[in-house]
């Protein structure tokens, strides 16, 4: 990472600036979500504007992580209003989020395991035909993580953590989404590949594509978004811009209990 | 040597037919990760209708197949779309669903076709051939090669396509495949639809080579079960290894054990489902205790 | 009310299960025969498939065992009726638990294939062996000799079936509604969470096997005196989908369900026996309607017919009363050695490395706190030390005693209870039966009393309940005790999970994030728990990410990130650790310069003032 040249840099920027879609408002209000009998969400209400990059961040258990699955569809929600652009969300079914323009880098990786990187980034072009535009797509993604490019042949569960991480950001990119939702891709990483994650995140920031992050990492967090909510206890307890959280108190509360 | 060789092409043959079986049953568990214990009677339901569009209707007996795969995979799909609510809450029930249906099917065969059987008799040229004193029966090369043609067509399926992809994925990680925009309830049924196409072949092609009757789908389906397992279940090249080996043993074994061959070859599959669950290739998931 | 209604029922059957035989014709009566006989095998079925959860499609083979076994041993050894009834039935459980071993590796499908082809096998092994008759079976076989009584009449016959019934039904009953039955509820419902609770589930497994062998001997047995000839089609695959048929319809969680189950589908096939396989379209579509609509069958009707009349108004499950702590000193702390010692501990998953030579101690009588950003290993390690995972290197000592690789039963009656970070509560089982099985500390050799000294069996029952109360009204689960989990409200269900823990008197409690989805209230009760668990001498680990909670509570804390512990000390010292503060809020390669633990400490100092 530091020894990259400047134009290796700028070729990556051109990469992700091809893979981003033109973005739309995502405005939720009054998201609720219910795992049987418990209340994850209380009524959480945000906007990410078209290019703008929102991080979540709060202790675990917060409903950070519930909150974007609402959002995708994923687990049962209650909203008062949940929209992307025009669309109303509410209305629409998880299958079709990708369709939307909304990409998904889901906690925890969940790359397919038995299929090669290649076939992931290809899946994650399911909805459209597999052409020359979409092997097109795949070459842009390896110019982003070079790494994957390396191991393209390679079965998706024989990469580490940080591969895969790459991976599942990379199947996200490969349908041009115009807002990517990222769930916790610290999580289990060196420092050195959260680094390269950020990078990643920043350079999609920089083509203009929305970002809602979670993260429970939250310099990380800082380092990747504008505007930052705080979670907890399925509620929104403060909003507010990087610098003026980066050094609030509560943040510290929050983390580490004192 | 020519009785051995013989022997050996019969056996390939009727393996042909259960390696057919045991793709069918295969695909159904690598997909949803279920066992499917209807399928038996749903080749039975291919054998009847392909011998009665053959025999009765008098098509030709390449159409008659036709027939039979197309509306055995309508029943695959209702099947499925039956018993999709309980996919991802009870497996067990489910199972139990797919044993209903499997009882269904039967009842509905004897309705239709009545208890006793029919014997369906060898398509096309039936004059054996003589290659260097070794007399083959040209259907048994027939079936060969339809069985070497769906398992390559399987291999391209899965492979090739982005159906078959995607179908991969949805068993791997349905979360993560419906969030790259895969339905996943579709995916399953189109599964459930060749597993039954699949199914429907190995129960038309049986047809001139077993007995159709309503035990055939008890026969046939275990051990399609068996050869399923016994080269890992969900592995597709293991199904077709898992059927060659069980066609072969049935057809050697025949002289050997007598009426003991069936009870030997359950025995032998129980031990293999007990000590080595993942068969010879190993598998995709396996829930142990 | 319920009681009296029930009892009602009961003297009504009773009445009309003794003149039945004045009813009916003689044709009848032979199907009131058959009938009682699958009563039997269907309750075996019952205990096995429902009670315990077990896919067995074996249950026929047991029939035809019992059947063919009484058959050989009178017509091939002339043996009299009875003593070769009592060898069928020990011959027909031993068939019961060699099917059974199976269980012990594989469940569900896999389970299902086997005993379907072992069934099978059955069939195939009769239909060939000369000493079973091969295909035609054995002929002639004798009446039982009762005295002057001639038990060829099909109306005397029932009346023998009748006392078989009437002995080994209510058996069945005694036996899953006590704790062995309760025990294997368990284990159908949460096979992980009965472990962790003492069951020993691989040999719960085949001790159903075994009951079903013997109820299924019981029945073959029975078919043999009544019908006189056995053979092959009458132990087919058929047989096994009626028998499945009448468990599923009738309700397979419920012995009355199933007993109800077989009557209805007597009369059915009755009604169509012209119809044989119209009768057998019926009943496997039924399977399948009940399954995708009424998975509880005919039994869960009553149940649901309530849910749905009482749509629309909330059903108050009776709140939780407080936290009523008792005594202090319930156990003596054994201070000579740490309560839980972990040494190198390394757990690995494909190429994951979850736990990298992780050391930890727990001194007895401490409430220590583990904790770690997501994905760190604390919950891999408690899976570890608790018996759910096998190490790949590393040692653990329990109070002194190497438990390394124990199994998780073997542990928890060692004095290992832990709860579970998705709440792993038995389902199907009410409030006090949860309780109940964790109460139960016997291992399972204990169960010969409920054949030999039945006496005991009821003791005991009383005594466990009698504790279950104290322990109900000690966590203020009283109101909620005959409620099952999913009525009650989440912070409720975490409370019956600890107190299920607690139940098993347990030396070292293991709660696995207690707090996630707790509110302020609730929290604060769960401290006060705590705090109470801890002063009656259980040593408490906890998994934590509420940090208040874990910095007020624990003694030590030990931090956990990329499955190496980072920190372990007392919790202001923790809290002040810069790499643990990396951990959490950092990842960069420089600290923000405001943030060094002597600010930190600064800022708590002045929130201190201000409250």
């Amino acid at each position: 990472m530091i020894g990259m040249t400047r134009r290796a840099a700028g070729d990556r920027q051109q990469a992700a600036d091809q893979l981003t879609g033109t973005p739309v408002p995502l405005v939720v209000d009054g998201l609720q979500v219910r795992y049987g009998g418990v209340r994850a969400v209380h009524g959480t209400s945000f906007e990410v504007a078209p290019g703008e990059a929102v991080g979540i961040i709060g202790a675990n258990g917060a409903g950070k992580t519930s909150t974007l699955k609402a959002v995708l569809g994923l687990v049962g929600r209650q909203a008062t209003t949940l929209r992307y652009g025009d669309t109303n969300l509410l209305k629409t079914p998880a299958s079709a989020m990708v369709r939307l323009g909304i990409g998904y880098v889901p906690e925890g990786r969940h790359v397919f395991p038995g299929l090669s990187v290649e076939k992931n980034l290809l899946l994650g072009a399911y909805v459209r035909k597999w052409d020359a535009t979409t092997e097109q797509h795949a070459d842009e993604v390896y110019e982003l993580f070079p790494v994957l490019g390396e191991m393209r042949g390679r079965l998706a569960g024989a990469l580490s953590g940080g591969q895969q991480q790459m991976l599942a950001m990379g199947r996200a990119l490969m349908a041009r989404p115009s807002l990517i939702v990222c769930d916790e891709p610290s999580m289990g990483l060196s420092p050195i590949l959260v680094d390269d994650i950020l990078g990643a995140l920043q350079r999609l920031h920089g083509t203009g594509m929305s970002i809602l992050l979670v993260e429970q990492n939250a310099r990380l967090c800082f380092e990747a978004v504008s505007r930052c909510l705080v979670m907890e206890h399925g509620n929104v307890v403060k909003t507010g811009s990087v610098d003026e959280l980066r050094h609030d108190p509560d943040v510290r509360r929050i983390y580490l209990g004192i | 040597m020519q009785v051995f060789l013989q022997t050996f092409i019969g056996g390939l043959s009727l393996g042909a037919i259960y390696a057919l079986v045991a793709m069918g049953f295969s695909i159904v568990y690598r997909t949803m990760g279920l066992v499917n214990f209807a399928h038996g009677s749903v080749v039975m339901v291919g054998a009847y209708i392909a011998s009665t569009f053959y025999l009765t209707v008098a098509l030709p007996f390449a159409v008659a197949m036709v027939v039979a795969v197309v509306v055995t995979a309508l029943v695959g799909l209702i099947i499925e779309g039956v018993l999709r609510p309980l996919e991802t809450k009870d497996v067990d029930l489910m199972l139990i669903g797919t044993i209903g249906f499997g009882i269904v099917l039967n009842a509905a065969v004897i309705v239709i076709w009545g208890a006793t059987g029919r014997a369906v008799p060898t398509p096309g040229f039936s004059r054996p051939l003589n290659l260097g004193g070794i007399i083959i029966r040209p259907y048994d090369l027939v079936v060969i090669a339809v069985g070497a043609v769906a398992a390559v067509a399987m291999w391209w399926f899965l492979r090739g396509t982005k159906a078959g992809t995607a179908m991969q994925a949805v068993a791997m990680d349905p979360e993560a495949a419906t969030a790259v925009g895969i339905r996943v309830g579709r995916s399953n049924a189109i599964a459930f639809a060749i597993g039954a196409a699949l199914a429907a072949l190995a129960g038309g092609m049986a047809g001139p080579v077993l007995y159709v009757s309503p035990a055939l789908s008890g026969v046939i389906g275990i051990k399609g079960f068996a050869a399923a397992i016994l080269g890992g279940f969900g592995n597709m090249p293991g199904a077709i290894v898992g059927g060659l080996l069980f066609g072969l043993i049935d057809a050697f074994s025949a002289g050997w054990f007598h009426g003991f061959a069936d009870v030997v070859v359950y025995l032998v599959f129980a031990v293999i489902v007990v000590v080595r669950p993942e068969g010879i290739f190993g598998e995709q998931t396996v829930s142990r205790a | 009310m319920r009681r009296l209604s029930f009892g009602g029922l009961g003297v009504a059957a009773v009445v009309v299960a003794l003149v039945l035989p004045y009813l009916v014709n003689g044709y009848l009566m032979y199907v009131i025969d058959i009938a009682v006989i699958f009563m039997l095998l269907a309750l075996g079925l019952c205990l096995s498939l429902g009670i315990a959860g077990q896919i067995n499609l074996g249950q026929v083979a047991f029939f035809g065992v019992g059947a063919y076994a009484s058959a050989i041993f009178t017509v091939k050894l002339g043996w009299n009726f009875w003593p070769a009834a009592v060898l069928a039935v020990v011959v027909a459980v031993l068939a019961g638990l060699l099917i059974g071993i199976p269980a012990l590796r594989v469940q569900s499908h896999y389970l299902g294939i086997v005993t379907l082809g072992l069934a099978l096998a059955f069939t195939a092994l009769v239909g060939n062996l000369s000493i079973a008759g091969q295909a035609e079976g054995l002929l002639g076989l004798p009446v039982p000799p009762l005295g002057g009584v001639d038990l060829s009449s099909h109306y005397l016959y029932y009346y023998l079936e009748v006392v078989a019934l009437a002995l080994f039904a209510p058996f069945a009953y005694f036996v899953v509604f006590t704790r062995f039955g309760r025990r294997l509820r368990a284990m159908r419902d949460d096979s992980l969470a009965a472990a962790s609770t003492g069951v020993e589930v691989p040999l719960a497994r085949m001790a159903s096997f075994a009951l079903a062998g013997f109820f299924g001997g019981i029945a073959g047995v029975l078919y043999a005196g009544l019908v006189r000839y056995v053979s092959p089609p009458s132990f087919n695959i058929d047989t096994m989908f009626l028998l499945l048929a009448m468990v599923i319809i009738g309700g397979r969680f419920s012995l009355t369900g199933t007993l109800v189950g077989v009557i209805a589908l007597t009369v059915v096939r009755e009604e169509l026996s012209d119809y044989a396989s119209v009768a057998q379209f019926v009943y496997g579509g039924l399977i399948v309607l009940m399954v995708v609509f009424a998975p509880t069958g005919l039994a869960g009707a009553p149940r649901r017919i309530r849910q749905l009349l009482s749509r629309g108004t909330t059903a108050a499950a009776g709140g939780t009363g407080p936290f009523v702590p008792a005594a202090a000193g319930r156990q003596t702390v054994t201070a000579d050695h740490p309560a839980l010692e972990v040494e190198q501990l390394s757990k690995r998953f494909r190429g994951l490395t979850a736990l990298d030579s992780v050391s930890v101690r727990v001194e007895a009588g401490e409430i220590h706190g583990i904790v770690g950003p997501n994905g760190s290993g604390k919950t891999t390690l408690f899976n570890t030390v608790s018996g759910i995972y096998t190490c790949n290197g590393g040692r653990v000592r329990l109070f002194g005693s190497d438990v390394t690789d124990a199994k998780a039963y073997r542990l928890s009656h060692l004095g290992v209870a832990r709860t579970f970070q998705n709440l792993r509560l038995f389902g199907r089982l009410t409030v006090r039966d949860n309780i109940l099985v964790a109460l139960d500390r016997s291992r399972i050799w204990w169960s010969w009393r409920y054949i030999l000294w039945p006496v005991g069996v009821w003791r005991g029952e009383r005594e466990l309940r009698r504790r279950a109360q104290d322990l109900l009204v000690e966590y203020g689960l009283e109101a909620v005790a005959d409620s099952v989990p999913g009525e009650l409200p989440y912070g409720t269900q975490r409370r019956v999970e600890i107190a299920r823990a607690m139940a098993a008197s347990p030396r070292l409690l293991l709660l696995d994030e207690p707090a996630a989805g707790l509110n302020q209230q609730e929290t604060n009760q769960l401290a006060e728990i705590a705090r109470s668990v801890r002063d009656q001498g259980t040593t408490v680990i906890l998994i934590e990410h509420n940090m208040s909670l874990v910095m007020s509570l624990c003694d030590r804390v030990t931090v956990l990130a990329n499955g190496t512990v980072i920190a372990d000390d007392v919790p202001e010292v923790v809290a002040n650790d810069p790499e643990v503060i990396r951990a959490y809020l950092g990842g960069s390669r420089e600290l923000d310069p405001a943030i060094t633990p002597a600010a930190i400490a600064d800022e708590a100092a002045e929130q201190k003032a201000v409250r």
